[in-house]
């Protein structure tokens, strides 16, 4: 009996160790060039530290620096809230609408090839996007002003990159419609996903059109729904790749986020140590978004109870 | 039936994408093959030296799309590696910008030469990156000194050869050594479309405030008057008005004559002096000069394109949509090359400023704030076989080959392969058609370059901000709040890396103080 126990020991332990093996690699890399450099981006925040140049510590300073003294903080996370909200804000309708005007075409031929349509524009780079709005689409003989002088609307026409009172919002529609690209897939699996049984007890329960879209589909696709928000948050906070391609964060800071004040402390203005604070600090902003996220917003399983 | 059905369809489509395939097939580049065969490494090469040329001479490339592949180069390389088997050099084309070059350079896997603005290479410079060429440019050049004659420029200093002294030397770095060699030159000018100029009836402004009229007419007659990039403003712009209202100043401010530049330069302001003046008052809202600059640029901008960052300059001109271009030199074979341009254009230089149009204009024309476009510079990578500059056989060979491209006969193929860029090599002419920018560059040259006498973050600052206010996001008075806070920052960066020789600063100007007391309103702290 008691060989016998060892031997499921051994077993088990053997499989265990294999498991450990086959995933270690993956883990050790993950290390390597995940966690490492946010351990060292951590640590270098603390000095004041140039490439190829010498390091000296200095503590939180730039934190400090960064939180109290930087007049392009406070704006440029101004301005990563507006672009991140709308984004949300955004992404989380447009998408969902359409998505559920596919879902509820009567056959599969014209479901299937609406999915396709929406989707093909996901092959377009996201630069290529903003290069197209940037000289096409805002330029000063651009769709938007030559429309606008065609309607006769010539006062209307402005440099929507450059007047400070248009910039970030010019910056926030880059992509309009917002329908083109996964999330209509994303939320139309979802929809996908409802059981025939709850669209029949709806319709017995009289819950019809836009009752039914919002008191079944919504609550159904909770899950999805936040996958978008967490996606479309980490995503505002991060990046600034299309600011930097489409404003340089101008003019003035009127389109500055805070990666984009990161990226060019680091590699223009030879100060890596304050770019790593502000990279830490929004490392800290999207956790404590994410947590907030997954401890408020329910998913359709936790709604169910599952 | 299914399965000849499903053949038939598959098979038309592999068919249709074969024949697209086919039918999108690029064309062959017979310069591109060349490269490809010439680019092989032989086996038994000592010195493979990474070169990266820049924009305007990349071998296989087709400036605006026009005409056919840049082949001047490759021809040069060519010879260079018959005449030195040992060695290969590889052409690559790298980004110019600082974020590749701190990479690449820390980790020592940079090109040996690369072509890059030297302003951006100087803060770098303390850091072992980039070789000092000042030594090899005061050697004769080996290739000219074979041709055995002592009349030659460059036979007894390669420094010689270059025809613009001023703007070539003028590129040494705040440490005084030289990091770069000015290949060639760019100027700019105002492009103007001659049948435009002709229907509204107006002719090329002999003064700033003509150009304003011209300006106005051209504006009523429902042209965009002028194209330009906030860039330019931020850049040029700045650089101009600066001049046409300090450099009378320059007897009382200018406080250290660099033995070596200060023929050349005759009277540039550096980033010591500009320190210097800041903490005295100069450039801050108590300097009406300085005040003064920034309106005059405010007021260019009612002429100019409404979207200052994005608008394609070029292509607004060429539709003529707009009636003049402030623009480079590289215009010309844009506009030379197209058959289909449709108009006559001329070039002219910004006119100066008159008594009108300001109580401090200097009264002089406008200088030169052109200067060299491609700047190669050496990097630690040439001399990574010793790790020692003075040791490295193959440091020697890179600037064999530097001096090897600039040897006239293979000069004038490589530069004057199109009209582009603007020969400064001595005994090398330009191509008739820049004649207009090498007679812009014969002026004096520019008191000083804001953009680039500081370091990086003073730039942007200043570019962001400037748009800002040429937009109306920001009043002068917010505008020269963030200006003087960018300058003080840029002084204090500047003194902590360099530091300052305050006491031979302050010596000269106690000295200058009697030319001073004959100058009007200077700031308070000029006395």
């Amino acid at each position: 009996m008691a060989q016998a126990r060892n031997l499921l020991f051994n077993h088990r332990l053997r499989f265990a160790l294999t498991c450990y093996a086959f995933v270690l690699p993956t883990v050790m890399l993950l290390a390597v060039f995940v966690y490492l450099p946010v351990i060292w981006a951590f640590t270098k925040s603390l000095y004041e530290f140039e490439i190829g140049g010498d390091s000296r510590w200095v503590g939180l300073r730039n934190y400090v620096e960064f939180l109290t003294q930087d007049p392009t903080t406070f704006p440029s996370i101004a301005n990563m809230l507006f672009l991140t909200f709308f984004a949300v804000a955004m992404r989380l309708t447009i998408p969902l609408i359409v998505a559920k005007l596919i879902y509820s075409l009567p056959e599969e031929r014209g479901r299937h090839f609406y999915r396709i349509m929406f989707l093909i524009p996901i092959v377009v780079p996201g630069v290529a996007i903003q290069l197209i709005w940037l000289g096409l689409v805002y330029a000063d003989a651009g769709l938007v002003n030559e429309t606008l002088a065609a309607l006769g609307l010539d006062a209307w026409q402005r440099g929507w990159l450059s007047d400070p009172n248009t910039a970030l919002a010019a910056m926030a529609m880059i992509g309009f419609p917002f329908i083109g690209g996964i999330d209509v897939l994303i939320y139309y699996a979802g929809l996908a996903s409802i059981p025939q049984s709850v669209h029949e007890a709806a319709w017995l329960e009289g819950c019809v059109r836009l009752s039914k879209f919002f008191r079944i589909d919504i609550p159904m696709v909770m899950s999805q729904l936040k996958l978008i928000l967490i996606l479309t948050i980490i995503g505002g906070v991060q990046s600034f790749e299309g600011v930097f391609i489409v404003t340089r964060g101008g003019p003035g800071f009127k389109t500055t986020v805070p990666g984009l004040w990161m990226y060019f402390n680091a590699f223009s203005f030879q100060r890596m140590g304050y770019a790593c604070a502000i990279g830490v600090s929004l490392f800290i902003v999207i956790f404590g978004l994410t947590l907030l996220n997954l401890k408020y917003f329910k998913s359709a399983e936790q709604l169910e109870g599952r | 039936m299914y399965k000849l059905t499903k053949f038939i369809k598959l098979g038309s489509l592999t068919l249709v994408g074969v024949l697209g395939v086919w039918l999108l097939r690029p064309p062959v580049d017979e310069a591109a093959v060349r490269k490809t065969e010439h680019g092989e490494k032989p086996a038994d090469v000592r010195f493979n030296i990474l070169f990266s040329p820049g924009w305007a001479y990349l071998p296989g490339s087709t400036p605006f799309g026009i005409g056919t592949p840049l082949k001047g180069l490759t021809g040069a390389i060519a010879e260079f590696e018959a005449r030195f088997p040992d060695t290969h050099i590889e052409v690559v084309n790298t980004p110019g910008v600082r974020e590749y070059l701190v990479t690449q350079l820390s980790s020592g896997r940079a090109p040996d030469i690369i072509n890059v603005n030297v302003e951006d290479v100087w803060i770098d410079v303390q850091k072992g990156w980039y070789v000092a060429l000042d030594p090899w440019l005061d050697e004769p050049n080996r290739f000219i000194r074979e041709q055995g004659d002592p009349t030659q420029p460059g036979y007894d200093h390669w420094w010689d050869m270059f025809r613009y002294q001023a703007i070539s030397r003028g590129k040494a770095a705040p440490d005084g050594l030289m990091y770069n060699l000015s290949y060639d030159m760019i100027e700019t000018g105002i492009f103007y479309n001659k049948r435009i100029f002709e229907k509204v009836g107006v002719r090329v402004p002999a003064n700033w405030e003509e150009f304003f009229a011209v300006m106005e007419k051209l504006q009523a007659a429902g042209y965009m008057p002028l194209l330009m990039s906030v860039d330019m403003f931020s850049d040029w712009g700045v650089d101009l008005v600066f001049d046409q209202l300090y450099y009378n100043l320059l007897p009382g401010i200018d406080l250290f004559k660099d033995p070596i530049r200060e023929p050349y330069l005759q009277g540039y302001l550096d980033w010591d002096e500009i320190c210097f003046l800041h903490d005295r008052g100069f450039f801050t809202r108590d300097d009406p000069r300085y005040v003064e600059l920034w309106q005059h640029l405010r007021r260019l901008r009612k002429y100019v394109n409404k979207n200052l960052i994005s608008t394609d300059l070029v292509r607004e001109f060429v539709i003529k949509r707009a009636a003049m271009a402030w623009y480079a030199s590289p215009l010309v074979y844009r506009l030379e090359a197209d058959r289909a341009l449709g108009f006559e254009w001329g070039v002219f230089y910004v006119p100066q400023f008159t008594a009108t149009t300001s109580r401090f204009t200097s009264n002089t024309p406008m200088c030169v704030i052109g200067g060299a476009a491609t700047q190669f510079e050496v990097t630690n990578s040439a001399f990574k076989d010793t790790g020692d500059p003075k040791t490295s056989p193959r440091l020697r060979r890179v600037m064999e080959f530097l001096q090897f491209l600039c040897v006239p006969e293979y000069y004038v193929r490589i530069v004057n392969e199109y009209p582009c860029l603007i020969s400064n090599i001595v005994g090398v002419q330009s191509l008739p058609p820049l004649k207009p920018f090498a007679e812009i560059l014969d002026r004096r040259y520019t008191t000083t370059k804001w953009v680039f006498t500081f370091d990086l973050r003073f730039s942007e600052i200043q570019r962001r901000m400037l748009e800002l206010y040429l937009n109306d996001g920001i009043g002068l008075e917010g505008f020269l709040d963030w200006q003087e806070r960018n300058l003080a920052a840029a002084c204090a960066n500047v003194v902590l890396r360099k530091g300052i020789d305050e006491a031979r600063l302050r010596a000269a100007w106690d000295a200058q103080s009697a030319a001073r007391a004959m100058m009007m309103e200077l700031p308070d702290g000029a006395g």
